[in-house]
C-alpha cells in the first residue's frame, strides 16, 4: 500500500487507476494536485471565495464519485477542468452575474447590436463587496479579467494561468480550435483596451 | 511591407509566434514602425503579466470537505487482488516456483475430482440396478399374496380390470380379513378367561 508521498511521484494516470481500485489516498492525492488550479479557475470565474469553494468542491465530488467512468485516453486534468468550468458557467447562468462583454455580444452582427450589448464600465458602480474581491484578486489585470465574458475568461485562464495548449483548451471546453483562438485573441484585445488607461 | 499599422488580430498572430504565409511582412512592419512596435511590446507585457498570475489556494480543510462527500468504493476484483497480494512472493524465481506449485496442485485437484465423479457415476448405476431387483421381488411377493388371498379368479378379475368382479374380489378380501380378526380376538378372549 503506497503512502501519500509515494503517490505524489506517480503520473496522473496511475493515481487515477489506484483511485478506481478504491484507494482513498489516491483520491486525496488527486485533490491535493488539482485543488489550486480548479479553485483558481472557479474563483476567477465567479469572483466570490465562498461560492468558488463550494463550486470547486462540487466539481471534485462529481469527478471523484464517477472516477470509474474516467477513460485514460483523455487527460485527467482536462476532464477535471472541463467539469469545473461547466460548474462555474452553470452557476453564472443561474445567478446572471456580471458577464457582459465590454465589446458587446458575440452574436451581434451590426454596429447597433454591438452598441446595444456593450457594457459601459463607467456607469457600473462597483459595490464594496466587488472592491473587496478585486483587492483579493490583487491587481488591475485581475479586475480587467473579471470584466471578460465567461467563455473568454475560461480560455484566458487555461491558456495563461494553467499554460495549456490551444488544442487542449479546445478539448477541455468542447470548442473548435478556431473558436478558442478567436476567444483568446479577443480576450487579450479587450484586456489591452481595459488596461490602456492604467498605462497612460 | 505594410503601409498601414498592424491590426489587433495581426498583433495576436505575432504574439502566438505564428510562422505561416503573410507573417513575415507583419514582422517586418513591426520592426520598422515605432507605434506598432510599442503596441506589440505592450501586448507582450500583458502576456507576461497573464502568465505570471498566481494560483489561489482554497481553505485548509478543502480536501477533507471534498472527501466527506466522496464514496470510496472498492470493486470486488480490486479487493480480491488486495487480499491475494500479501501471499504473492516478492522475487521472480519465487513467483515462478509458486506458479508451478499452484498449477501442479490445480492439476492434481482436477484429476482427483474427475476420479471421484467417475466413481460416483458407477455407484449410481449399481444402486439403480439393486433398486430394480428389490422392486421386482416386492412386486412378485405382492402378486403371490394377492393370488393366495383372492384366488385365481380374483387375480384374473383384477388384471382384466372389470369393475364388478374387482369389487367382488375386494369385498371378499375385506370379509376374509374381518373374519380372521374376529376369530383371533375370540381365541384371545377365551385363552384369557381360561387363565
Amino acid at each position: 500500500m503506497q503512502t501519500l508521498d509515494e503517490l505524489g511521484t506517480l503520473p496522473d494516470a496511475d493515481v487515477v487507476r489506484l483511485a478506481q481500485q478504491g484507494r482513498e489516498l489516491a483520491f486525496r492525492e488527486l485533490v491535493r494536485r488539482y485543488e489550486r488550479p480548479v479553485f483558481s479557475l472557479v474563483f476567477r470565474m465567479v469572483r466570490d471565495r465562498e461560492t468558488a469553494e463550494d463550486l470547486a468542491q462540487d466539481a471534485f465530488v462529481k469527478i471523484l464519485n464517477h472516477i470509474d467512468k474516467y477513460s485514460p485516453e483523455f487527460k485527467f486534468s482536462s476532464w477535471l477542468l472541463k467539469i469545473a468550468n461547466n460548474v462555474a458557467i452553470d452557476h453564472l447562468r443561474r445567478r446572471r452575474l456580471d458577464t457582459i462583454s465590454m465589446d458587446g455580444s458575440l452574436h451581434a452582427s451590426t454596429a447597433s447590436e454591438v452598441e446595444a450589448t456593450t457594457l459601459n464600465l463607467a456607469s457600473e458602480q462597483e459595490s464594496a463587496l466587488d472592491e473587496l474581491e478585486a483587492k483579493e484578486l490583487g491587481s488591475a489585470i485581475e479586475r480587467a479579467i473579471a470584466t471578460l465574458r465567461p467563455e473568454y475568461r475560461a480560455c484566458i485562464m487555461l491558456r495563461h494561468v494553467e499554460g495549456r495548449a490551444y488544442e487542449e483548451i479546445a478539448a477541455t471546453l468542447d470548442l473548435p480550435l478556431g473558436t478558442v483562438k478567436t476567444y483568446i485573441h479577443r480576450a487579450r484585445h479587450e484586456l489591452r483596451k481595459a488596461l490602456e488607461g492604467l498605462r497612460d | 511591407m505594410h503601409d498601414r499599422h498592424l491590426r489587433s488580430d495581426e498583433i495576436e498572430l505575432l504574439l502566438d509566434g505564428e510562422e505561416g504565409f503573410g507573417v513575415a511582412p507583419l514582422r517586418a512592419h513591426a520592426a520598422s514602425c515605432l507605434s506598432c512596435r510599442q503596441e506589440l511590446e505592450s501586448a507582450r507585457e500583458l502576456m507576461v503579466a497573464l502568465d505570471s498570475l498566481p494560483d489561489f489556494t482554497p481553505f485548509v480543510n478543502f480536501s477533507d470537505r471534498v472527501m466527506s462527500q466522496v464514496q470510496v468504493f472498492e470493486p470486488w476484483h480490486a479487493a480480491a487482488t488486495r487480499t491475494i497480494e500479501p501471499f504473492v512472493p516478492a522475487t521472480r524465481p519465487a513467483r515462478i516456483a509458486a506458479g508451478f506449485g499452484a498449477a501442479l496442485t490445480a492439476g492434481l485437484a482436477t484429476a482427483g475430482a474427475s476420479w471421484v465423479v467417475a466413481r460416483a457415476d458407477m455407484a449410481f448405476i449399481l444402486t439403480q440396478l439393486g433398486a430394480e431387483g428389490v422392486r421386482d421381488q416386492i412386486v412378485a411377493a405382492s402378486n403371490d399374496v394377492a393370488s393366495t388371498v383372492l384366488g385365481q379368479p380374483g387375480m384374473t378379475a383384477m388384471q382384466s380390470g372389470s369393475p364388478g368382479l374387482a369389487a367382488v374380489a375386494v369385498g371378499g378380501f375385506v370379509a376374509i380379513v374381518g373374519m380372521g380378526v374376529v376369530g383371533l380376538r375370540a381365541l384371545a378372549t377365551t385363552s384369557h378367561r381360561g387363565r
